[in-house]
């Protein structure tokens, strides 16, 4: 049933986008490529005239090539740094072209020469590609003045990267190689800059070729600057200077490591930080669903990691429609007349590409939240509606669901680990202040923040909520007052699921994702809701960061991941010797009334 | 009377499989793999015991306890380590892997358990100190119900953690195997199994017995008390903490006990056996045997680890699924496990045979409202 | 100068902003039987949970006997070691167990867990244990389990327990509640039969089972004490009448 409506699907939606490619694509061409076609020509020209000029006139023509930023150029100039440009002299009369050979030779290991003045291939009088052997022609001469004049020239080429990612990395290669002829051009990139970390990359990149200085005192005043601009990347560096023979110039480099030490753990704790509530975050949202299914029903929900990994599961599911489909089969263990009996599926994919594929996450949100909760509902009517005055056999009824969960994942999506990819703008960080903070990690954050508003809103400000309370408070009492209580657990527990659901989808763009995934969570996550104090979410919000923040910093603290866990379950044991019922205990009076 | 018979049934029993199936054995009418697999079987049943000595008979429901068997397995298998001596890989006087990690000489903690007395004691003692420690905070501070098995299940994840690492010296994730010797005697011979055999059909006599007498004491009146009222029994002036924690580490030592003659029967212990799964594992047992019983758990290792060895090998991708569904079967309609659906119809058919009028069935599930709720519920005033 | 057996002064104690018990002043004479009435709300079980142990004040002091141990410092049990026995306003006793073993288990004698492992249950004993059966009525049901008995005669038991720890200081909550007027009646009866040997504290809403039992009564009101005199005292005090006339009553 599935597949024949998907194809259907499938090639309506196809079609349509074909079309539109066509379409673009079209009018692309007729718009642009008139235009680009002929400022290629005067590049290539230039280029041309460039290779074939000597003397002072060729400085200043590849001078005026680096203000091109075309591929050509780019290209061109490379392979005239390799000595892969040759001349070839025309048979009639004189005229030197210059050629590129072909990177694909045929069978006596020729091959054709692509000219630089126009793009062709070189051919004969009557048309016919001329095929060579690169021992037959000439290379291009030159000399050292040459070449650092057309490196220089790809290096400004470079310099000028739009990407600034690529700017910064050749500011930095060019600040590594300390030499002192690239500080012109640094110095000229710098007045036309307008990134500001690129610029600081040019400022450490200065300071770092001064650094080769050969006089003391400008060796100390790079020495200065580098620690005024914090430059981590510079230690290696400041370590030979403070090696050095000079102690003026030993002492400012070990004053200057030991500045940029001090920023250099700030950073790491800032990270660490921002690291440690990014965790928080995603144990909040998982222990705020184990909360309030906890306080509400007294029910350890020990499927709750497997609603985890629904969620994440339905992210995956999500990105494999969007892209390339998904197939699954399950055969069963015995078989019938000789063959075991099996069903499958197989949902065609959209195949789907750019902004249309990006937005496969906007649509896996909601859908990993609604089939959580589905599975936390089917499980609440089947099982958990038995079980509500015997928290200890909730507690082991789940666990089977559990298993059982678990192994269905390994049937239907396979037992290792699969890959989400995530959407372009989840991908990716900006740098504050040498801090790293990932784009997927900011979001996890933000959107916690929003669940628990959401949570808050939904308890306090909506009639659900209010019977949510009441029913948390004193079943008895509101199912006197004609509160359908098993309808209100029915739909706390679907959403405490859902909740779950939504942290699998966040997990599933920071690692991978697998059967076991919510088993890795799900301690963690108890410990979060008895820490934080059962049923209350005010105690879960500052338990799951807390715990999340303590997590990390162990961990950077002892070296090793495993040591900061067994350390924090310690600090938490301990913690209840102190407050045995949580941060925020909700007071019983369970005897009275 | 009915004393008597149960006595009766024990020994029967206890010559059968602590006699008769090793005579069987020895003269060739059961083969060595099935003496070797039912040695496993009965060490689990001893684990199965102390669970059951914990949630059944005082209501904490552990989900660390096979961290104390593997304790026990680790501390006989240090030993047994030790024996290798240089028949290793390597054929140094240390073991293989410390050598793979670079070690020349051995660490100093190792050094002891080259005397069997002393890796004995330490069966005992670590994970009886351990339990008394962990206990003593957690009984301490109140922690009771699903809060206890929440942090038990912790604990274990916790030392799970920490035995995978290579830097505890503990043989990391591949733990000990390989063993060769245990007292001078080969550990591949059948006689040597054999003994092992008998060995753990002696403890789990011995652990049967104990917990009986336990359980008959006033000491397990109070146990009991504790798990249905642990409320009433402090407003009876017992001090609950102090007898959940003498249960806790007693049945940390039993199973440790377990674990220690485990390790030689199937030759190889690592961080695996404590993981969190292999508790539940063992409540399962329990639960589908019959808790609050001292025979529920015993059939009920023994009946779920045939089974699970017949499934893991017919249905590998299944076994899972059965075993998560059996759990949630008896968990909702058999809470009284096998033997209790045994007696159930005993009494059934008694009932039908009987001429003469009947008592009316006093048993009733215990009234859940009637005590001071153990479950902190969530009320504001 | 007597002396008192147990002495409340400036206690306090809060739920979650609601003030349950405040500035609570209560004096009781040893062998004295007290009632404590007062509307639903008004603390009486915190109250008793504050002099057990099961809840601690947030400020004041509570001491007990003549040694006048300070009850705020200790937990349950050492408090019930003190003496203080506690009957609740459900009947608690242990479900899973006989009849004889819920007297057993609270007969006064030693509580360590090593002696728990070697007792036995001496002839002495036994007989004791018979003779308070007999007392509340549950000689027939000797062996019966306790979560098989009806309503009243779990609380039958739960006095029975009481009575077989003999202890210095009796805290009854609602001990009619669930009976039959014959058989609270006869609960009046024991409970008057024990005051002088032990000393009593009865909290009641029954008034006819008051009238019954009572030569003192406290009424406490919003966690205080409101007026403290015989039942006719109380009956005709115009706070009370206001207090369970006049207003509505206060839910918790």
């Amino acid at each position: 049933m599935c597949k024949g409506g998907g194809a259907n699907l499938r090639s309506l939606f196809h079609a349509t986008m074909l079309k539109t490619k066509l379409a673009a694509l079209l009018l692309f061409c007729s718009f642009v490529c008139g235009a680009v076609a002929s400022d290629e020509t005067v590049t290539r020209q230039k280029l041309v005239q460039a290779i074939l000029s000597s003397g002072d006139e060729q400085q200043k023509l590849l001078s005026e090539l680096a203000d091109d930023n075309s591929k050509i150029v780019h290209d061109t100039l490379l392979s005239w740094t390799r000595d892969e440009i040759y001349l070839c002299e025309t048979a009639n009369g004189g005229a030197k072209i210059p050629v590129l050979l072909e990177e694909q030779q045929d069978a006596e290991g020729k091959a054709r020469a692509i000219r630089i003045d126009d793009g062709k291939y070189l051919a004969d009088e009557k048309g016919a590609e001329l095929h060579f052997d690169s021992s037959d022609l000439n290379t291009l001469d030159t000399d050292m003045r040459l070449r650092s004049a057309v490196q220089q020239t790809l290096d400004l080429l470079a310099l000028a990267d739009p990407n600034r990612d690529a700017r910064r990395d050749v500011v930095q290669k060019l600040g590594k190689s300390q030499k002192k002829q690239y500080l012109p051009v640094l110095q000229a990139r710098l007045g036309k800059e307008t990134d500001a970390g690129v610029k600081k990359a040019i400022f450490v990149a200065v300071a770092t070729i001064n650094l080769g200085d050969a006089d003391p005192s400008a060796k100390i005043a790079a020495i200065n600057q580098l620690a005024k601009l914090n430059s981590i990347g510079s230690l290696d560096d400041l370590q030979r200077a403070a090696n050095s023979q000079n102690a003026d110039v030993a002492k400012s480099a070990e004053a200057a490591i030991k500045s940029i030490n001090g920023y250099l753990s700030a950073v790491n704790f800032f990270g660490t930080i921002f690291r440690g509530i990014s965790l928080g975050s995603i144990l909040l949202v998982v222990a705020l669903g184990l909360a309030i299914t906890f306080g509400l029903m007294g029910i350890i929900n020990m499927a709750h990691g497997e609603m985890i990994a629904i969620g994440a599961y339905t992210c995956y599911f999500v990105e494999s429609v969007f892209g390339t489909g998904f197939t699954f089969r399950i055969v069963m263990p015995f078989s019938i007349g000789g063959h075991a009996p099996g069903f499958g599926a197989t949902i065609p994919g959209l195949h789907a590409s750019g902004w249309f594929y990006e937005t496969y996450f906007l649509f896996a949100i909601p859908l990993s939240f609604v089939m959580a909760a589905l599975a936390g509902l089917a499980l609440e009517r089947t099982v958990i509606q038995f079980l509500y005055r015997r928290p200890l056999e909730s507690l082991l009824a789940t666990w089977g669901v559990s298993l059982i969960l678990q192994q269905c994942f390994r049937l239907v999506f396979g037992a290792n680990n699969v890959q989400v990819n995530s959407p372009r703008w989840l991908l990716g960080n900006f740098t504050l202040n040498d801090v790293i903070l990932g784009y997927n990690r900011l979001f996890v954050i933000a959107f916690a923040v929003l669940i628990v508003i959401g949570t808050w809103l939904l308890l306090t400000k909506t009639p659900l909520g209010l019977l949510i309370r009441a029913v948390m408070q004193n079943r008895n009492m509101a199912a006197c007052m004609g509160v359908r209580t098993a309808r209100v657990n029915m739909l706390t527990f679907a959403f405490g699921s859902g909740l779950a659901g939504l942290a699998g989808a966040f997990l599933s763009q920071i690692g991978n994702v697998g059967p076991s995934l919510g088993q890795s969570y799900i301690v963690d996550s108890f410990m979060t809701v008895v820490v934080g104090g059962v049923g209350n979410i005010v105690g879960c919000i500052y338990s799951a960061l807390g715990i999340g923040t303590a997590d990390q910093v162990l961990q950077q603290v002892f070296g090793s991941p495993v040591v900061g866990k067994i350390t924090v379950l310690i600090c938490i044991i301990l913690f209840l010797q102190w407050k045995p019922s949580g941060l925020f205990a909700a007071r019983s009076r369970s005897l009275e009334g | 009377m009915k004393r008597k018979t149960e006595l009766l049934a024990v020994a029967i029993v206890a010559i059968l499989v602590i006699v008769i199936l090793p005579l069987l054995n020895a003269s060739g009418i059961v083969s060595n793999f099935t003496i070797n697999l039912y040695g496993k079987y009965l060490s689990y049943a001893v684990l199965a015991i102390s669970v059951d000595l914990l949630w059944g008979y005082t209501g904490l429901l552990s989900l660390g306890q096979c961290l104390f068997f593997t304790l026990g397995g680790y501390m006989m298998g240090m030993y047994l380590m030790r024996m290798i001596g240089n028949l290793g890989q390597y054929h140094m006087a240390i073991p293989d892997f410390l050598v793979f990690l670079g070690w020349n000489t051995l660490p100093t903690f190792w050094k002891p358990f080259a005397s069997f007395p002393f890796a004995l004691m330490m069966v005992v003692l670590l994970p009886g100190l351990l339990a008394l420690v962990f206990g003593f905070l957690a009984f301490r501070s109140r922690i009771r119900g699903v809060y206890f098995s929440i942090l038990t299940q912790a604990l274990t994840y916790g030392a799970c953690l920490l035995f995978f690492r290579n830097n505890l010296l503990m043989g990391g994730n591949n733990g000990f195997t390989d063993f060769k010797l245990l007292l001078q005697q080969d550990l591949r011979l059948p006689a040597t199994q054999r003994m092992l055999y008998i060995s753990t059909g002696i403890l789990l006599l011995l652990t049967y017995c104990f917990c009986r007498w336990l359980t008959k004491t006033k000491f397990g009146k109070v146990q009991r008390a504790i798990r249905d009222s642990e409320n009433r029994v402090l407003f009876s002036g017992y001090a609950a903490a102090n007898f959940k924690l003498f249960v806790f580490v007693a049945s940390a030592i039993i199973a440790a006990l377990g674990g220690a003659l485990y390790t030689p029967q199937v030759g190889i212990i690592n961080p695996s056996e404590m993981a969190t799964d292999k508790s539940l594992e063992a409540v399962v047992w329990v639960a589908v045997g019959g808790r609050g019983t001292l025979v529920g758990p015993i059939v009920g290792a023994i009946f779920v680890n045939t089974l699970k060895s017949w499934a893991t090998r017919a249905y590998p991708d299944y076994w899972l699924i059965i075993l998560g569904g059996m759990f949630l079967l008896v968990v909702l309609f058999l809470p009284k496990g096998i033997v209790g659906l045994i007696s159930d119809c005993g009494g059934w058919i008694a009932e039908k045979f009987k001429t003469t009028p009947v008592v009316p069935d006093l048993k009733q599930t215990p009234d859940a409202d009637s005590l001071p709720n153990p479950q902190p519920a969530i009320r504001n005033p | 100068m007597k002396n008192f057996i147990l002495t409340a002064e400036g206690v306090n104690k809060t739920f979650d902003g609601f003030k349950a018990i405040s500035d609570l002043n209560f004096y009781m004479d040893e062998g004295e039987l007290r009632t404590v009435i007062g509307p639903n709300g008004a603390g009486k079980t915190t109250f008793l949970d504050l002099i057990t142990g099961r809840s601690k004040p947030d400020a004041g002091t509570i001491q007990f006997g003549r040694e006048s141990t300070e009850l705020t410092k200790l937990n349950e049990y050492q408090i019930y070691r003190l003496g203080i026995g506690r009957k609740f306003q459900t009947p608690t006793v242990y479900v899973d167990h006989t009849v004889f073993e819920n007297i057993l288990l609270s007969m006064e004698g030693s509580r360590g867990v090593f002696s728990a492992l070697f007792a036995r249950v001496t002839p002495a004993q036994r007989e004791r244990i018979h003779d308070i059966l007999k007392t509340v009525g549950l000689g027939e049901k000797i062996d019966a389990k306790a979560g098989s008995l009806a309503h009243g005669q779990k609380q039958w038991l739960e006095i029975g327990m009481l009575l077989a720890q003999n202890a210095k200081l009796l805290l009854v909550d609602e001990p009619a509640a669930g009976m039959t007027d014959e058989e609270t009646a006869k609960t009046g009866e024991l409970l008057l039969s024990l005051a002088g040997r032990h000393s009593i504290i009865v909290i009641e809403h029954d008034m006819v089972f008051v009238r019954q039992i009572a030569k003192k009564v406290t009424v406490l009101h919003q966690g205080t004490i409101l007026c403290e005199g015989s039942v006719d005292e109380v009956q005709n005090n115009e706070r009370v009448i206001e207090v369970y006339l006049g207003r509505k009553h206060h839910h918790n």
